[in-house]
């Protein structure tokens, strides 16, 4: 079968993440929006891909309004591929020893990036620390340049990519006119379908 | 035979969770059906050579009736026409994505084109999202499903910079163009199904925003949000033909702005040649041979079982099914009699042992990329059940 392409859930941008999310029982779903201005400590669901190399990246990330959680997607040596939900306890213990090793300057955050991919507990610590360990060390790692770098190299989610880029406003004076009057108001009719 | 699956079914709320909330019908049943059509590789294979065949043929069908000035047999109103043309001169006016419905393809019978919804497609979510989600939630391999589709409108999305380049140049390219995303309000499965589709332009790397019609604002210099912030590109999920009957001056003013380079929209004006039934006549004037057309005609066929419909019909509506001696054995109500009717060659849709029929929709977006199934009676309407598949 050449032609015929299935799914993978990388290849399901956010709303695979979001269906995700809400398959796992998480409490509420990730926040639709993608956007830079969020806060460091905004919990985090990620998907996180073991790479042929054995080094980690993150193929979606959102911000969520209920725990942080992540799905981490690992292959072994015979190429079986397992899935397994990461809890926020179990992210905060991997973040926790990642944050202590950075203090101790022996993390691979502490240097910069060699490569696309870093260990499980950088790749955790660098998309979601401030979420996980507070807001102190959040805007500690933001502020970090190898880590925004290891970030950068290791951050495939379209959430990491975008950056809400300014926009023109509208300035012409002319008078604009909007439309569909009556099939708008036709809302509250069952009737009111035009897809098909 | 349709064979069948049983799996189990995603409670209601998490699939409000996830955005689907339109999952159980007027009379109470539920939209989506526990069972999956187990399909084979080569089955699915074929359903996706014959959709990528039908789209060529459509482009060279629509060359033709440009070409011909055959506007008027298609039942395409007058004042879409210039739109139509110049939509079709420039491949900016990118057709981001369409479904083809089918019959056959399964245990030997052989596929046909029922027709093409080329406009205002709907029954993405389902097949996109929500039957990969049956598998996910039923712990079986996610990969035995014949769906791209996410990716593939993404990637078209891309194209509507990179156009025939790579789309992985998008990022090379892009300058910070937006897209403003409409449905009408109050209906929530076209307003997700619009959604769903900014979520995928999100991923592409586009800017975007999304207001409801009747929010959205024109002028000779483009299309704006209700905040009167400007937008290179406008999806409606609302039918062109539509615009033409029910809001004439703003086909007037759309065609100003496209003649203007002010904004592009989604779909193009063309693709309701496409999705106007009229072009399986067409069809089968120009491709007679084709082994996916089912005879069809301006006129009543002679001495077959033939079913008639509009030329814009919509989710079975309108929808009358003859016998040989032209007797109507079943049929449907509906909105659109106002249109012409064209002939269509009847055929057995697949069924299951319960007497159910199948209908294949088939999503192209660059290519055919994604399979669902309908289930329902004779004839398909809006109480048709959404059936996902498994590749066996």
């Amino acid at each position: 079968m050449k032609h015929i392409t299935s799914v993978k859930h990388m290849m399901m941008g956010t709303m695979g993440v979001v269906v995700l999310s809400a398959l796992s029982g998480c409490q509420s779903a990730p926040e639709e929006q993608a956007g830079s201005e969020e806060s460091v400590t905004q919990n985090k669901f990620l998907v996180v891909e073991q790479q042929p190399n054995g080094k980690y990246i993150i193929i979606e990330e959102m911000p969520t309004t209920g725990p942080s959680r992540a799905i981490i997607k690992e292959t072994d040596e015979n190429g079986t591929v397992s899935e397994r939900v990461m809890s926020e306890a179990e992210m905060k213990e991997l973040a926790d020893q990642e944050y202590k090793k950075m203090e101790e300057g022996k993390s691979e955050l502490n240097a910069e990036p060699q490569g696309e991919g870093m260990g499980l507990a950088g790749t955790i610590l660098a998309a979601a620390g401030g979420a996980l360990l507070g807001n102190m060390i959040g805007n500690a790692l933001m502020n970090n340049k190898n880590v925004q770098r290891h970030q950068d190299a290791s951050n495939r989610s379209a959430y990491h990519r975008s950056s809400a880029g300014g926009s023109n406003s509208a300035t012409s004076n002319s008078q604009k006119k909007s439309f569909f009057g009556n099939s708008a108001s036709r809302s509250t009719s069952s009737s009111s379908s035009f897809g098909g | 035979m349709i064979s069948l699956q049983n799996i189990t079914p995603i409670d209601d709320r998490t699939l409000e969770q996830f955005g689907f909330g339109w999952h159980t019908d007027s009379d109470q049943s539920k939209y989506i059906a526990d069972e999956l059509v187990v399909v084979s590789d080569r089955e699915a294979e074929a359903y996706y050579e014959a959709v990528n065949k039908l789209y060529d043929m459509y482009a060279a069908a629509a060359q033709h009736v440009i070409d011909n000035n055959l506007f008027f047999d298609l039942g395409i109103p007058f004042n879409l026409i210039d739109v139509i043309k110049k939509s079709w001169e420039n491949d900016v006016h990118w057709h981001l994505y369409g479904r083809f419905d089918l019959a056959g393809g399964i245990d030997g019978a052989p596929i046909k084109l029922i027709e093409f919804n080329a406009d205002t497609p709907t029954s993405l979510f389902e097949t996109a999202i929500l039957q990969w989600a049956l598998l996910k939630h039923n712990g079986m391999d996610e990969e035995r499903q014949f769906n791209n589709i996410y990716e593939a409108i993404s990637d078209n999305f891309r194209r509507l910079v990179t156009l025939f380049d790579d789309p992985a140049e998008f990022e090379k390219h892009y300058d910070g163009w937006k897209i403003l995303f409409s449905s009408i309000s109050g209906n929530l499965e076209e307003e997700q199904t619009v959604r769903l589709l900014q979520q995928m332009a999100i991923d592409a790397g586009f800017e975007t925003g999304f207001e409801p019609l009747g929010g959205v604002k024109f002028d000779d210099e483009g299309i704006y949000d209700s905040a009167e912030e400007p937008y290179e590109y406008w999806f409606k999920l609302y039918p062109w033909e539509e615009i033409a009957i029910e809001e004439p001056e703003l086909a007037t003013q759309l065609t100003t702005i496209m003649q203007n380079q002010k904004a592009i929209i989604l779909n193009p004006a063309y693709t309701l040649l496409f999705q106007s039934k009229g072009m399986m006549k067409i069809l089968c004037d120009l491709f007679p041979d084709s082994p996916y057309l089912l005879k069809t005609s301006f006129e009543p066929l002679k001495g077959i079982q033939q079913v008639e419909k509009r030329m814009f019909g919509r989710e079975g509506a309108n929808v009358k099914i003859m016998d040989v001696s032209g007797n109507v054995t079943e049929s449907n109500e509906g909105p659109y009699g106002n249109f012409k009717p064209i002939y269509q060659e009847y055929v057995e849709f697949p069924k299951d042992s319960n007497g159910h029929s199948y209908q294949a929709g088939v999503f192209f977006a660059y290519e055919a990329c994604g399979l669902g199934f309908r289930r329902g009676g004779k004839i398909l309407g809006n109480m048709s059940k959404f059936v996902g598949h498994l590749l066996c």
